[in-house]
């Protein structure tokens, strides 16, 4: 029985792992710069905090559940049960919230609850030496894309894109096998598990073999990064995008923003995820899909690239290491993406 | 300081085009026929009408060509964009203004058009026209103040609006080239070769049908790319038809910006009629403007 489908399996059923089962020392991947922060060991602490959009106690008791079940501790975030509208509290709170996560050597990784709207207005009053002395996981995807691109881009540190507690099922016998084992691809990341993802193949693909730091997270939020400190930077790196919400035209715009922003000429590779795409009006039809207008982009290129990537607003949205060094496959068999570290 | 293009004389040729989106030439007919009575000659660019079935007027090739034609025409003393639409973007790097920047002409438009606007003044520092555009002349649009403005700026007028105050206004005068126009867009082009330059300038913003939560996005991007920190002043125009998510915001659209904006000192004024609703008032971009804001006017000044 392979690892994954074994975690899988007792995880469901409710079992604690063997602690000696995750005792791991962060193997370095081949970039000098690039640092990883420490894996997690079975009683450490994942903060949870609000950096962008609010969420009530009671919807994060299924992660508070989980993270028990992994074998880990929680803390909650003063920034959890705030609300200022849309967001988790004021800026001020929110800010302050993250600081305290980001600054507490006790706590070895931040769950943000949710996106929604709102790092951007934290961001810069965050102060990362205390992180950047100690290094540790931060964690989520869509609006958090915003602190992932700021760390890679400012301080190399990677950080995990994945769900937040906002999609832990309440009932798991009702959730689908791609939505657990998405929320379970977050422990065995964080305890330092081989992460490889093999992915069916889509006739869209282009072949090819490369390796870089994965890097990239939710398109629009990218877009609104160019020509800011959270910038990154794509040479020789493989970029993932996805989105949601968004008009064909809309998503055509934001590709030419990264192709007239630099960021698609000299990338290893390309990982299209989940797109879903706004319906057109009627009379406004786009006339290309999501597939025209990215190949329109790479033509010009020869690296691999792949479509329909399990990461995104959707069931299925796997844990994956953002700056970390990664080896990608495109094959006609199929789609392997695996961390070096 | 900024080239100026030769204003429009009688007998003088206005060249008219789709460079982004579609747009039947009946819908045009009224802009055309406005543009005659007004003394003028026109073009009609072969993106005008035509068969598109889909989004943009034609295809890509097709709308560089027909821009590019009237650009090196030297008859053609303006170029009217009859809408805007999505796809100046997709073109504006394969444009070629080697014979523009020896023979400026008006190049006219706004929304999508604001590519144009920011491209050309930031790489040749000529200025445009940011204006109605075909739709506005129909309905008897053709006589309002708006229309007429943009008559008025192509005849040579100098410009000096006035508008009424906002109670979010900040008091203050400011001189500075005129320079913005559509919010999305120009967000859309920082880090770009169209980026806008924004230092000891005035900006001007619109921006149609966008969720509140994401002009607050739109502006904090152009806040923390430094655009917004070091303005002569700022004139916010229309920001209509904005949408909310189903967890409201929590602030109007305005609220928004004068949140955005209350840590400098320059002078704002809300409320200025230009927009994608029906008060849209001609803007010579990149000239030297006088804004004044007092507490009981706001003027506009070339």
């Amino acid at each position: 029985m392979n690892r994954k489908s074994f975690i899988a399996s007792t995880v469901a059923l409710g079992t604690v792992i063997s602690p000696r089962a995750w005792y791991r020392t962060a193997p370095q991947a081949g970039d000098p710069a690039l640092v990883i922060p420490p894996y997690l060991q079975y009683g450490d602490i994942i903060g949870i905090a609000c950096p962008a959009g609010d969420i009530r106690l009671e919807e994060i008791k299924p992660a508070l559940d989980q993270i028990e079940k992994w074998g880990l501790q929680w803390r909650i975030g003063e920034s959890v049960g705030k609300k200022d509208f849309v967001f988790g509290g004021t800026d001020l709170e929110r800010a302050q919230d993250f600081q305290q996560m980001l600054d507490d050597p006790k706590v070895n990784a931040i769950l943000c609850a949710r996106g929604g709207y709102g790092a951007i207005r934290i961001i810069d009053r965050l102060d990362f030496r205390h992180f950047v002395e100690k290094p540790k996981w931060i964690i989520g995807f869509s609006d958090i894309t915003v602190l992932h691109c700021h760390v890679n881009r400012n301080f190399n540190i990677a950080s995990l894109h994945s769900k937040m507690c906002n999609s832990f099922p309440e009932d798991w016998s009702k959730a689908e096998s791609g939505q657990w084992q998405s929320i379970l691809s977050i422990p065995r990341a964080l305890l330092g598990d081989n992460m490889s993802y093999s992915v069916q193949p889509d006739p869209n693909n282009r072949m090819g073999s490369a390796r870089g730091q994965l890097v990239g997270g939710n398109l629009k939020t990218l877009e609104t990064l160019a020509g800011t400190k959270s910038d990154i930077d794509t040479k020789g790196k493989i970029l993932m995008l996805e989105d949601t919400g968004e008009y064909l035209y809309s998503t055509d715009r934001m590709f030419w923003n990264l192709k007239r922003t630099g960021k698609l000429d000299g990338l290893s590779g390309l990982i299209i995820g989940g797109f879903r795409t706004k319906p057109d009006d009627p009379g406004e039809e786009f006339g290309r899909t999501l597939y025209d207008i990215v190949m329109e982009q790479v033509r010009d290129f020869n690296y691999p690239v792949c479509f329909n990537f399990p990461v995104g607003h959707q069931k299925e949205n796997y844990a994956m290491k953002l700056s970390v060094v990664h080896q990608f496959e495109v094959r006609p068999d199929g789609v392997t993406l695996t961390a070096l570290g | 300081m900024v080239k100026i293009p030769p204003y429009l004389e009688p007998g003088d040729t206005i060249a008219v085009l789709c460079p982004a989106g579609y747009m039947s030439e009946s819908k045009a007919a009224a802009c055309l026929e406005t543009f005659t009575q007004w003394g003028y000659r026109v073009k009609i660019g072969k993106t005008l009408g035509g068969d598109s079935q889909y989004y943009f007027s034609a295809p890509d090739q097709d709308r560089l060509d027909d821009f590019q034609q009237m650009l090196d025409d030297d008859s053609i003393k303006a170029i009217f964009c009859a809408r805007g639409g999505y796809g100046i973007t997709r073109i504006i790097d394969r444009i070629k203004f080697k014979q523009f920047k020896k023979k400026p002409k008006w190049i006219i438009g706004f929304s999508d058009v604001t590519i144009l606007h920011a491209h050309i003044y930031r790489n040749y520092g000529v200025a445009t026209l940011h204006a109605p555009m075909a739709s506005a002349f129909n309905d008897g649009g053709m006589h309002s103040e708006y229309v007429l403005s943009l008559r008025h700026a192509l005849e040579g007028q100098k410009i000096r609006y006035q508008a009424e105050p906002h109670p979010f206004n900040r008091r203050g005068k400011a001189v500075g080239e005129l320079v913005g126009g559509n919010l999305c867009l120009l967000s859309h082009l920082v880090g770009t070769d169209s980026d806008l330059p924004t230092k000891g300038r005035i900006l001007f913003l619109e921006d149609v049908g966008e969720y509140l939560y994401n002009i607050d996005r739109l502006l904090y991007q152009l806040k923390r790319a430094g655009k917004l920190e070091k303005l002569a002043g700022l004139v916010v125009g229309g920001f209509t038809e904005c949408k909310d998510t189903d967890r409201p915001f929590g602030k109007e659209a305005y609220e928004i910006i004068r949140d955005i904006f209350k840590e400098y000192a320059y002078p704002i004024c809300f409320g200025f009629p230009v927009s994608h609703g029906a008060a849209n008032l001609a803007l010579k971009t990149g000239l030297g403007y006088k804004l004044i804001v007092s507490k009981t006017k706001v003027s506009l000044t070339e």
